[in-house]
């Protein structure tokens, strides 16, 4: 490290600048967070692929000893359907949330950043701060709503719109119950990036359009939104991608209709006859999913996307 | 005229806003006011005003050991993920190295993973490696996923601190501790002690990973959770609810503002 940073001292035209060291080493400074990652990160998710080719299985201590590697799980997995099916399915639910809140989102974000409403920071923060208490308490919150008996169905009942005979059934514990609730959830957030985009969006551009004779529609449709189509991306996918693997809404609010890819892993770790092997499988399977997704679509993750405002 | 929104497009956009922060609000405003009604379930219509469930909340020394259980997770994972938060978005920002992209791809990973993923990893960790599950399990845990979330509020603020304050101090003699401790930690201090608050909140009531790798000792998602799945004392838990979302929202308010007058008292020094 000195020799290198001697020789660059005598190539750099200003010397002074370069004996400037006020912080450590890169790997002073990056050892120990990049450690902690590779030990309980990596190292764990190594685990699981272990067992889910049988190189590791219950009960082993450290090293393969009599489990021998076999693709067995995997190939049950990839031929039964069963699992994949659910698969499908958490996708399907995932999907309609994700979409149906970026569409809700997005006039929310436009109002915000392009109305020239004054209080915009307020009103982000409005909007934002939901989200940012306790999740299961939102959850929660609906689950009283939704009941059988819940606050809404005797709010119907006391008024005299619905007879107790008839509550509106299969609010709660249902496929239904376990999308409106993560919408609920998540749609605060997706507004973020949708705003961050269309905040820097240039206005000269509109006023551009405009006086070469578009009309506010074509202006949207040709300037605006394709402009605005990453951030829309990057929050379309900061939804998606967490509420595949979703758990612990459907556990509550989901019942039997709205048991989710997540819920089964759990179950194959958890209940009176643990299957880690394929539980493994299930799990690395939804990592490879959520891996090609970030990867393919890196270019609008950008971080900077939900640190503005 | 208006490029982007005409006035009627404008009026129809803030009725709409205001319809969905309705939409936001009103399931917590139903807990609000259930949290007071006298009857044990939750159902119109309402019968009366009562403190009771609040009295008997504070006493219930369960739910009472679950929240400083989360409490003391919460304080210690958050120091830890500050802590290496500090030195990855120093390395990231102040220094140039080959495989920075990489570097900060491990360290942003953990925002993308599944947690059910990531909980059951670490579960199968602590198995193979023989480590029982107690509340330091779950703050190893929560130090890996309010990382990323500190760097992303760290870096952006070390960025617009000028290098120049740092060579200064350290030409007039002040060694490498001395330069960060008065003068950078003081310029970072805002966007430490906002890191501070995402990874403490995050973690008070973060449920999907504690609860692989939590012990016998209960956290308070975890509670809440049980508390949740058999409701048998419901307008408790509501009036418990109340409470940290009132405090919840009072952190998230007051440290927005302490974040924005700070930022403005110290651009305008810079």
């Amino acid at each position: 490290m000195a020799v290198e940073a001697r020789t660059e001292q005598l190539a750099e035209p200003r010397p002074r600048r370069r004996r400037y060291r006020p912080s450590m080493s890169v790997p002073g400074l990056l050892g120990l967070p990049v450690a902690w990652l590779a030990v309980f990160f990596l190292v764990p998710i190594g685990i699981v692929a272990g067992y889910s080719v049988n190189l590791l299985s219950f009960g082993s201590v450290f090293g393969p000893a009599s489990h021998g590697f076999t693709l067995q799980a995997w190939h049950d997995f990839l031929h039964s359907g069963v699992y994949l099916r659910l698969f499908w399915k958490s996708v399907k639910m995932s999907l309609l949330v994700s979409i149906a809140i970026v569409v809700l989102a997005y006039p929310l974000a436009y109002y915000l950043a392009l109305s020239g409403t004054k209080r915009k920071y307020v009103l982000l923060l409005l909007l934002i701060a939901p989200f940012l208490t306790s999740y299961l308490l939102r959850v929660l919150a609906w689950k009283v709503i939704l009941g059988d008996n819940g606050v809404l169905n005797s709010f119907f009942f006391w008024t005299g719109l619905r007879s107790p005979e008839h509550p509106f059934s299969q609010l709660l514990y249902s496929r239904f119950a376990v999308m409106l609730v993560l919408g609920y959830i998540w749609l605060p957030f997706v507004a973020l990036p949708i705003f961050v985009s269309l905040e820097s969006l240039d206005r000269g551009l509109l006023e551009a359009a405009s006086d070469l004779g578009a009309s506010r529609l074509t202006a949207f449709r040709k300037v605006t939104l394709p402009l605005s189509l990453p951030g829309v991306v990057a929050a379309f996918l900061f939804v998606f991608i967490p509420t595949i693997g979703e758990f612990v809404t459907p556990s509550l609010v989901g019942g039997a209709n709205g048991y989710m890819y997540g819920n089964q892993i759990v179950d194959l770790f958890e209940t009176g006859f643990p299957d880690w092997q394929t539980g493994s499988v299930l799990a690395i399977f939804l990592l490879g999913v959520v891996v090609l997704l970030t990867l393919v679509f890196s270019r609008f993750l950008q971080p900077r996307q939900v640190t503005a405002g | 005229m208006d490029v982007a929104l005409s006035k009627n497009g404008a009026r129809i956009l803030k009725a709409f806003f205001a319809l969905v922060v309705v939409f936001l609000y009103a399931p917590i405003v139903v807990l609000l006011v259930f949290s007071f009604n006298k009857a044990t379930i939750p159902a119109f219509p309402l019968s009366g005003f009562t403190l009771h469930w609040y009295h008997e909340f504070l006493s219930n020394s369960e739910l009472k050991s679950s929240l400083k259980t989360s409490a003391i997770v919460a304080a210690i994972s958050s120091v830890g993920a500050v802590f290496l938060g500090i030195l990855s978005a120093i390395a990231l920002v102040r220094h140039r190295f080959r495989g920075t992209g990489a570097v900060s791809a491990l360290l942003l990973s953990p925002l993308v993973i599944p947690y059910v993923v990531f909980g059951l990893a670490l579960l199968l960790l602590f198995h193979t490696a023989g480590i029982p599950r107690s509340i330091f399990t779950v703050v190893i845990g929560h130090i890996v996923i309010t990382l990323p979330y500190t760097i992303l509020v760290l870096m952006p603020r070390l960025q617009q601190i000028d290098v120049t304050l740092e060579e200064a101090a350290y030409d007039l003699g002040a060694g490498r501790v001395r330069t960060f401790v008065s003068i950078t930690l003081p310029l970072l201090l805002p966007a430490v002690v906002s890191a501070y608050l995402i990874a403490f909140t995050t973690s008070f009531d973060e449920y999907a990973v504690a609860s692989f790798v939590v012990g016998t000792q209960a956290t308070f998602p975890i509670y809440l959770y049980a508390a949740l799945r058999f409701p048998s004392n419901l307008p408790q838990v509501i009036a418990v609810a109340v409470v940290v979302i009132s405090i919840s929202l009072f952190v998230v308010i007051a440290a927005e503002i302490g974040r924005r007058v700070a930022e403005r008292r110290l651009g305008a020094e810079g």
